[in-house]
């Protein structure tokens, strides 16, 4: 019995002797199977992916125009006028509006009768604003023309204030206005304004408030 | 002048049209039972044609709250942002129709306003972009009047929001240099008509409606000269602005 058991153990410890002689070879024959090298997908799509853009829609907000008309410079006489103006349209009801324009005062009764006395210089008779204003939509409505054409139009009131340059002096001016703006089409209007323009002065004699009070037609695009 | 002026005209008239010409416009699907569209952008203007459910419309342009739009038969008419929101892309997406700017988070504001220079009238106007929420980088051109000189300042800025997302009044503090060019009015000239300067500002901003805003600030000039003295000045404001 203790024979056969050794002789049992002798043959393990030669087998395993032998399978250590052969560690680190590798097994021949054996079939080796290798990983797909490509990603498992199952459908390869044929149709290229199309960008797809949504047309950004264009806001019309801001208006541009110019205008002319006729300025009465108090004590200067009413004398031709000509600006620009830009207006921001906020709501459908409220805008914001900057006005620059020029014009050229005449003589003053004074000077008329006495071509000697000079009140103004030559050079300060150049009248020049900007105007700051608040517009707003009192009377939106429509004007018809006929029987079959109708515009759209908008009765306004503005408020504001900004700089006069008359006399070689700026000075400082608030303006008032009414206004009618009359769509001829949709990005195109025309415009009638009266504003006045309210301002402290000295020029003769005693310091006053003058108003001087314009009338203006004048054409606008939407852009 | 003149000349400038019916040029300015002119293009503004060639661009309007030429930018309509091969243009890509948007197409919205009607989902409601009907689209009112009015002879005007505004709530007063008569309702002149209505598109039915499932037909298409096509965007031309906005003004303020209202959209021009034409019918597939080529009516067109104006058509008012909420009831347009309601419609959808002919993928079945909900229309593209910006809502207005969020007050706490908008980037842009352009605004103008009454103020006290240095005891003269001030015109004021400036712009301002958020960099962040509370933090803005502001430019202001203002000038004042006064009875012995007029002054035009030009000046830039950060300014701090302490807290955006109060809507209705919110506290600001900020920093910054200017630029100041006295003209005189009555003699004697100034001893110097050009300053650069630095201030402090402390002021408040506020809601009023859709994209509307009002600003208040006060400031305190530091005057840079060469007159061996210190002068400061003392200016405060209050402004309307638009913002985006």
């Amino acid at each position: 019995m203790e024979i056969r058991l050794s002789s049992i153990l002798l043959a393990a410890a030669l087998l395993s002797g032998c399978g250590w002689f052969h560690r680190g070879e590798k097994p021949q024959n054996q079939v080796v199977v290798e990983e797909p090298q490509s990603d498992p997908s199952v459908v390869e799509p044929q149709v290229t992916r199309r960008a797809v853009t949504t047309p950004k829609i264009k806001a019309k907000d801001v208006e541009l125009g110019a205008y002319f008309g006729a300025l009465s410079i108090q004590d200067f006489g009413v004398n031709p006028v000509y600006g620009a103006r830009l207006a921001y349209h906020v709501s459908e009801d409220v805008f914001l509006e900057g006005f620059l324009a020029t014009s050229k005062a005449g003589t003053t009764s004074l000077e008329d009768v006495f071509p000697d006395i000079t009140v103004v210089s030559n050079a300060g008779r150049r009248f020049t604003y900007y105007d700051l204003d608040l517009g707003y939509n009192v009377l939106p409505g429509e004007i018809f023309l006929g029987r079959g054409r109708a515009f759209n139009s908008q009765l306004y009131v503005t408020v504001g204030m900004g700089d006069v340059k008359f006399a070689e002096r700026d000075q400082f001016a608030l303006n008032f206005g009414v206004g009618e703006r009359l769509l001829i089409t949709d990005w195109l209007a025309m415009h009638l304004d009266v504003r006045d323009h309210v301002f402290e002065t000295s020029l003769t004699g005693r310091t006053k408030n003058v108003d001087n009070i314009e009338a203006t037609l004048g054409l606008t695009t939407f852009f | 002048m003149r000349r400038l002026l019916a040029s300015v005209l002119l293009m503004q008239a060639l661009c309007v049209n030429f930018a309509c010409a091969g243009e890509r416009l948007l197409q919205l699907v009607v989902t409601q039972p009907f689209l009112e569209m009015r002879s005007g952008p505004g709530r007063g203007y008569p309702v002149v044609y209505v598109v039915g459910r499932d037909e298409t419309v096509t965007v031309l342009y906005s003004r303020t709250n209202w959209f021009k739009v034409r019918a597939p038969r080529g009516q067109e008419g104006w058509t008012r942002r909420e009831e347009l929101a309601l419609t959808a892309l002919p993928s079945g997406a909900p229309a593209p129709i910006p809502p207005y700017p969020d007050f706490t988070s908008h980037r842009w504001e352009v605004g103008a306003g009454y103020g006290v220079y240095n005891r003269e009238n001030l015109v004021t106007a400036y712009a301002d972009y958020g960099l962040t929420d509370s933090i803005d980088i502001e430019a202001v051109v203002q000038q004042a009047f006064g009875t012995l000189d007029n002054r035009v300042v030009a000046s830039i800025g950060l300014r701090h929001t302490f807290i955006p997302e109060w809507k209705w009044f919110s506290p600001t503090a900020g920093i910054g240099t200017a630029y100041q060019h006295i003209a005189d009015k009555v003699p004697p000239a100034p001893l110097e008509s050009n300053n650069q300067m630095a201030y402090v500002s402390l002021g408040a901003r506020g809601f009023i409606t859709r994209r509307f805003m009002w600003r208040a600030d006060w400031r305190h000039y530091v005057v840079f000269n060469n007159l061996n003295v210190y002068e400061d000045l003392e200016e405060w404001k209050f402004g309307l602005a638009v913002f985006f």
